[in-house]
């Protein structure tokens, strides 16, 4: 623990005050050809021609790849934790996003690549499409996936349930006990992550049959793992060089270069690179998802919550990706950093015609955080109370139990609420001030929260 | 056409309208400066012409024929680091390094132009620039720190 608390000199510092690290698309390449992509113009349609033959004799072109060269196009992200695989690393026969890439070119010059994108025949036959969350559950929605409209396999392949419950105590009692019902619905918007550093990647064939992969990946072995799915070759033909990453948040999860240009080095025999434009960095690679989230608490005249009913739809765009994972991170926090002892929770994972939606920090927990806590501010101002009170009151001390019934042994919410008030220069009265996080106790143990203590003393397993 | 780079003369083979970003960076491998937007909009691309900061993915190279084009390069190596660099490092004003080189050049250009200036000033100068990582009070910091070590 040397460096707790020290000055400690970057490790990479001296490159970058010089300009002299190497990102990914600062690697010089003798003889590189540019990737550039084609993608679909329309939010949903049917592909009804791809002629890729007029590319070709465009002057400068090498190659272009379609579905049709992708030794395993469907891959999924999350196979390992029982998420089937859905989405193609290029089009088939539909395309669901508007960006959504159906084939890439190679060529000498970016100009050429750029030209030989344009030559290609494609012709598309036009789908509604489904852009609202809201609309997803109605007879006559669109159909935004082949799986239906929301993802149906939170127990593993072709197994339900078809969303994240949570079913904790007696909701119809507390909503029956409560003084007011404080309703709110809060839609935390798509957020794109925005590196400086645009996604780049450049592959190398090597002479003895492997490919050096220059990526900016965030999760090396995650993307080098796509890259072998999708070629169907073991990870040793792969040498990733990697770790330079010019910002991400998130948004250099995504591994669709790394596969696309891997697949054009091996049919040119040449190195290839593939820089994003910040347009398509933009609209066509993954954001932080959009949320649409219904509370409605049941609460005292002096700010206890008895009992909340929640309703999450998160906005996975048009594939799966690791939207089922946020969703259940996302279930793990609905009553934030507070004891609620009754709830009703259900979390869909919705299917639109969205650019699909992915990893930014946090992703999946930030929009529930935001979320309560306005929740908690509306919670203070509805009942006319202070809103660190409240928060205080119902904050999880030493021995409370979450939703899914985890005992927590060290919650940090009061002593954080207080900080926060110093912070923000508010006087909280005496009983507040000293309120402690020990375990719960007279007035702060009513009733309804007796039965929700769990045990401090059982072994973790 | 012809650019002297960093005090080294060049004939280019490039076209008049070709950004004298892809010339730095293709042409003459000088990679400093980065392609982050190629738009005007994140002033990563930004270099010294003639002394004044301009974002190179916007500037055609027959617009700035026969230019003294200053690049990070120019301005101090690791062995021998400008005041402003030595800032940027010892105050982290550098995450990721990206944005790096055209925050560091810009600098170099306003503490020429007004070697104490104000923290509004810094604001005004550097408003162009976008970094993602590290925030922008620790680079405005570094850039009061170079110009209070150069007083
Ligand atoms: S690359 Fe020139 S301003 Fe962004
Ligand atoms: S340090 Fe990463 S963008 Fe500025």
């Amino acid at each position: 623990m040397r460096a707790v608390g020290a000055r400690v000199e970057k490790v990479d510092g001296i490159g970058h005050v010089t300009g002299q690290t190497t990102f990914v698309d600062d690697w010089r390449i003798p003889g590189m050809l540019w990737a550039k992509v084609l993608r679909s113009p329309h939010d949903h349609a049917a592909i009804t021609k791809l002629d890729v033959a007029p590319a070709l004799a465009v002057p400068g072109v090498r190659a272009v790849i379609t579905h049709e060269d992708v030794p395993k196009n469907v891959l999924g992200h999350l196979e390992g934790l029982g998420v089937p695989a859905d989405e193609p690393l290029l089009a088939e026969s539909d395309v669901r996003w508007k960006g959504q890439p159906i084939a890439v070119v190679a060529a000498d010059s970016e100009e050429a690549a750029l030209a030989g994108v344009a030559a290609i025949g494609v012709s598309f036959e036009e789908r509604p499409a489904l852009l609202d969350v809201r609309l997803a559950f109605e007879a006559d929605a669109p159909k935004a996936h082949h799986w239906g409209n929301w993802f149906p396999h939170f127990g593993g392949p072709d197994t339900p349930p078809d969303h994240r419950k949570i079913r904790k105590g007696d909701i119809d009692a507390a909503f029956e006990q409560a003084d007011a019902i404080v309703q709110g619905v809060y839609r935390p918007n798509a957020i794109e992550q925005m590196p400086v550093e645009p996604q780049v990647c450049a592959c190398v064939p090597e002479s003895n049959g492997r490919l050096t992969i220059h990526s900016c990946t965030q999760g090396v072995y995650f993307t080098m793992g796509i890259v072998a799915g999708h070629l169907g070759v073991p990870l040793n033909r792969l040498k990733f060089i990697a770790g330079t990453v010019g910002g991400g948040f998130g948004g250099k999860v995504e591994s669709w270069t790394e596969p696309v240009v891997a697949l054009l080095a091996l049919k040119t025999g040449k190195p290839v690179k593939l820089r994003f434009t910040r347009e398509e960095e933009f609209l066509c690679t993954s954001t932080r998802a959009p949320w649409h989230i219904e509370i409605a608490d049941a609460v005292t005249s002096d700010g206890w919550i008895l009992g909340r009913k929640m309703l999450t739809l998160h906005d996975a765009g048009a594939y799966a990706r690791f939207s089922p994972y946020g969703v259940t991170k996302h279930s793990f926090h609905i009553a934030g950093s507070y004891a609620i002892p009754n709830i009703h929770f259900d979390g869909y994972v919705v299917f639109t015609n969205r650019t699909p939606t992915s990893a930014m920090r946090g992703f999946g927990v930030t929009s529930v955080s935001w979320t309560i806590e306005t929740q908690m501010s509306r919670i203070a101002s509805v009942l006319g109370l202070d809103p660190y009170e409240v928060r205080l009151r119902n904050a999880s001390r030493i021995g409370d139990t979450t939703p899914n019934w985890v005992t927590l042994h060290d919650p940090s919410s009061v002593p954080v609420i207080q900080a926060a008030a110093e912070a923000a220069g508010v006087e909280l009265t005496a009983d507040y001030r000293t309120m402690t996080r020990d375990p719960r106790s007279g007035d702060l143990l009513p009733e309804w929260l007796e039965g929700q203590l769990g045990d401090l003393d059982a072994k973790e397993s | 056409m012809k650019l002297n780079v960093n005090g080294v003369e060049h004939a280019l083979e490039s076209g008049a309208l070709t950004p004298l970003l892809h010339v730095l960076r293709e042409e003459l491998g000088v990679t400093s400066p980065k392609a982050g937007c190629q738009s005007g909009g994140c002033g990563a691309c930004t270099v010294l012409v003639d002394g004044e900061p301009r974002r190179s993915c916007l500037t055609p190279l027959g617009a700035v024929d026969g230019a003294e084009v200053t690049t990070i390069e120019g301005i101090g190596d690791a062995h021998d680091l400008h005041p402003v660099q030595e800032a940027f490092h010892t105050l982290h004003a550098a995450q990721c390094g990206f944005c790096t080189p055209g925050m560091i050049v810009a600098t170099v250009a306003l503490l020429k132009r007004l070697p104490q200036p104000g923290r509004r000033e810094i604001e005004r100068a550097l408003s162009g620039h976008i970094c993602r990582c590290t925030g922008y009070v620790k680079i405005v910091e570094a850039v009061e720190a170079a110009a209070g070590g150069s007083r």
